[in-house]
């Protein structure tokens, strides 16, 4: 008996589908799993066909297969959702004509179907520095499914060194850098759970960078300090959380600090932790690659310095507070400041309060 | 008493290099502790008010230069009045001095009956010029190692730039405390002292602070006549003389400001890497899988079902929409609603060949495959 009323309700819920739902109203359906419209196993009838290709008006080969045990370990093959709601405008066979040219514009176009359910996500992005670049009419920059995937979206968790690879997918140059800096390192290498990857710093959908943002620069000692302001965290590493102290206490640091604060829509006149350090090879202060080890530091401060002579360097003391041991000079001037400033400013304050009482008698003394 | 007599204090030069160096003097205290304390918000609201750190730099450094100038006016002028006019050299510090200033403190305790009689500079005033000179000295050589790092470097450690900026910075609070509590205390809180803008201090005024100044000018007491042949003999020594000096001085406050370029004016890209080198041409991430074809044989059992199955089976093998049913043989040559789906013999007389031949059927054949059906029709459609 059942086996007569199913396809009857399949039939119904297809025609629906066809004729009497069309777009607008699916586009408004949330994302809910329980109302697919039309269900995969129809669209995987064609397109379940390994290397099913259409060609677009550029030549190039816009592949329609679908891999239907791909989509289904992905998080939307998983959760049950149905192709139709992201491929909203499929809802009919034969399906419009595609009005893409090419491949990246058929990109372009499909992955606006992504914000119907991750708005806010999608919002995120439009704050990034791909975005800017879209907008600058570079389309190579990333789009969600660039990063994300297409039919395989969440099909694994990501490693923290697969999230890395993402973006190394075309900013390899610089994951070349950072595989080789102390952060690289310790994730490649060591498995270090703490160290950042490049979201760490760049942020996830809303990703900056000095391209996006003129205040980048300037602020970026901020987002070191998410770690190295940390002071467990930092202790795993036997490093101080006093680096920014130490460098806010000097000349370029209060000018950044400043900066910061007056004027934090201008491009920064002065080098903060990544200037010396080094952006994406920023390596341990014993490296020899290091920009920071005694024996480049010189060419280092020549970048911004370059009349600068051997003693140069040694001006700066390298994030260590003065210590009587470390910088006596600089301590003992100190010192004689901390008592000269007291007991001078102290033997005044005494003469001229003897001055004052002295006056107020003289006053009483008239009166009476 | 309002008629009292007037005694000249400080000559309009005076006045003038006293107004140079006040407003040096106070931009520098400004420009200078807004920066030693930057982060507070005092500071900041400063900083932002003159226009950002920079131009608080820039004063503090026009400041200094006016400073500079200031001291090197002065030194002229006192060299002029000593070597010139042979005046008494009032301005020094004598052992008197310190037990004035022990007699006053007596005093002001009601430990003694009479305050100490002082001359042209009390012992409070020469306290207050010679610290002056003693920060302006200080503030001098640690003021050239900040604005020349590079030069100092090369001859000393570079250790002594931070000590030289803690040395700036302490002396700075000291010389502004100074100011603030025992100059405004003894010229504005003490009695309104406006000698140094007026020029001049009445008779009371003298009395009160300058008694035996008072005595001498009232005896007549002052600086030996001389030769007016003598005084032109001098200045003929002494104008070169200074002018070598002033010269030489000028040099050094020329060097003091532009001896170095410390810095680029602005801070070099950190890093120069080609942020666009895609590992792939281009980025298209999904993998596809590629054609692997289909066995499809020339029986029902041998590939058409199983094509069937692939290519209906959402609708015309789990269900059975429209009536058609592919999921037996004998459901396929039935049809349905519309009539015969398959017609042994006949591909043109079987419904599914027709509709699969418009090429918009939903779960369409490949070409390849179509063929393959009508071969397989075309040979009798057999079962097994």
């Amino acid at each position: 008996m059942n086996r007569r009323i199913y396809p009857l309700l399949i039939g119904v819920a297809l025609s629906l589908a066809w004729f009497a739902v069309p777009l607008p109203v699916l586009a408004a359906a949330p994302a809910d799993a329980s109302e697919p419209g039309v269900p995969n196993e129809y669209c995987l009838s064609c397109h379940d066909t390994p290397g099913l290709t259409t060609e677009l008006p550029s030549g190039e080969q816009l592949y329609i297969s679908v891999d239907p045990i791909l989509f289904k370990t992905s998080i939307h093959g998983r959760r049950g959702y149905a192709c139709v709601q992201c491929h909203t405008d499929r809802t009919e066979y034969p399906h419009p004509e595609k009005t893409a040219q090419t491949l990246r514009e058929y990109s372009l176009q499909r992955y606006q179907f992504c914000k119907k359910c991750h708005a806010a996500e999608y919002e995120s992005t439009l704050d990034s520095t791909h975005q800017k670049a879209l907008d600058e009419g570079n389309s190579n920059a990333a789009i969600c499914t660039d990063c994300h995937g297409i039919h395989n979206i969440g099909g694994k968790p990501h490693s923290r060194r697969n999230k890395a690879a993402v973006c190394e997918k075309c900013h390899s140059e610089i994951y070349n850098r950072y595989k080789q800096s102390v952060h690289g390192a310790a994730l490649f290498d060591e498995s270090d759970p703490f160290v950042p990857t490049c979201i760490d710093c760049h942020g996830v959908h809303n990703i900056v960078g000095p391209s996006t943002q003129d205040s980048f620069h300037l602020f970026s000692p901020q987002i070191c300090a998410q770690c190295h302001a940390d002071e467990e965290l930092m202790a795993r590493y036997g490093i101080s959380t006093n680096v920014f102290d130490t460098y806010i206490a000097d000349f370029h640091g209060t000018t950044v600090v400043l900066f910061e604060k007056i004027a934090p829509d201008q491009e920064t006149n002065k080098p903060t932790c990544i200037d010396c350090h080094g952006v994406h090879d920023m390596r341990k202060v014993d490296d020899p690659e290091s920009h920071v080890i005694k024996k480049n530091l010189l060419a280092t401060c020549q970048k911004c310095h370059p009349d600068a002579t051997v003693n140069y360097p040694t001006s700066w003391l390298g994030h260590y507070e003065p210590s009587a041991e470390d910088a006596p000079l600089i301590y003992f001037v100190d010192l004689f400041y901390k008592i000269i400033i007291p007991v001078t400013i102290g033997g005044m304050l005494i003469f001229i309060a003897s001055d004052v009482g002295n006056k107020i008698l003289k006053k009483r003394r008239a009166k009476v | 008493m309002s008629s009292e007599r007037k005694y000249l204090r400080f000559t309009v030069s005076d006045r003038i290099e006293h107004w140079v160096q006040m407003i040096s003097f106070t931009t520098l205290g400004f420009t200078g502790l807004a920066q030693k304390y930057a982060t507070s918000p005092v500071s900041i609201w400063f900083i932002a008010l003159v226009g950002g750190v920079e131009t608080v730099r820039i004063l503090h450094r026009i400041a200094a230069i006016g400073l500079m100038l200031g001291t090197i006016y002065h030194l002229g002028a006192i060299g002029y009045k000593y070597y010139v006019k042979r005046s008494p050299i009032t301005m020094l510090p004598t052992l008197k001095d310190v037990t004035n200033a022990w007699n006053t403190f007596l005093f002001n305790l009601g430990l003694k009956k009479e305050k100490p009689q002082q001359g042209r500079y009390t012992f409070d005033e020469k306290f207050e010029y010679w610290a002056f000179v003693w920060g302006t000295v200080i503030m001098g050589l640690t003021g050239f190692m900040l604005w020349n790092p590079i030069t100092t470097s090369k001859f000393l450690p570079g250790v002594v730039i931070p000590a030289a900026k803690v040395a700036h910075s302490s002396e700075a609070l000291l010389a502004v405390l100074a100011i603030i509590i025992w100059h405004f205390y003894h010229v504005h809180i003490k009695q309104l002292n406006k000698s140094m803008f007026t020029g001049y201090l009445t008779e009371q005024e003298m009395r009160e602070d300058h008694l035996l100044e008072l005595a001498d000018i009232k005896a007549g007491v002052g600086p030996p006549p001389t030769d007016p042949k003598e005084v032109a003999r001098r200045k003929k020594i002494f104008f070169p003389v200074y002018t070598i000096f002033a010269a030489l001085m000028l040099t050094g406050v020329y060097f003091f400001v532009a001896g170095e370029e410390t810095a680029i004016a602005t801070v070099p890209p950190a890093e120069n890497v080609e942020i666009y080198v895609p590992l792939t041409a281009t980025p298209f991430p999904t993998p596809f899988p590629t054609a692997t074809p289909i066995p499809i044989g020339n029986t029902w059992e041998d590939g058409i079902a199983a094509m069937f199955v692939i290519k209906c089976g959402a609708c015309h093998v789990t269900t059975a929409l429209g009536g058609l049913d592919l999921s037996s043989y004998q459901g396929a040559l039935k049809g349905g609603i519309s009539g015969a789906g398959i017609v042994p013999g006949n591909p043109d007389e079987s419904l599914i060949i027709q509709l699969q031949s418009k090429g918009d059927h939903p779960g369409q054949f490949s070409p390849d495959e179509l063929t393959k059906l009508i071969d397989w029709v075309a040979a009798g459609a057999l079962e097994r």
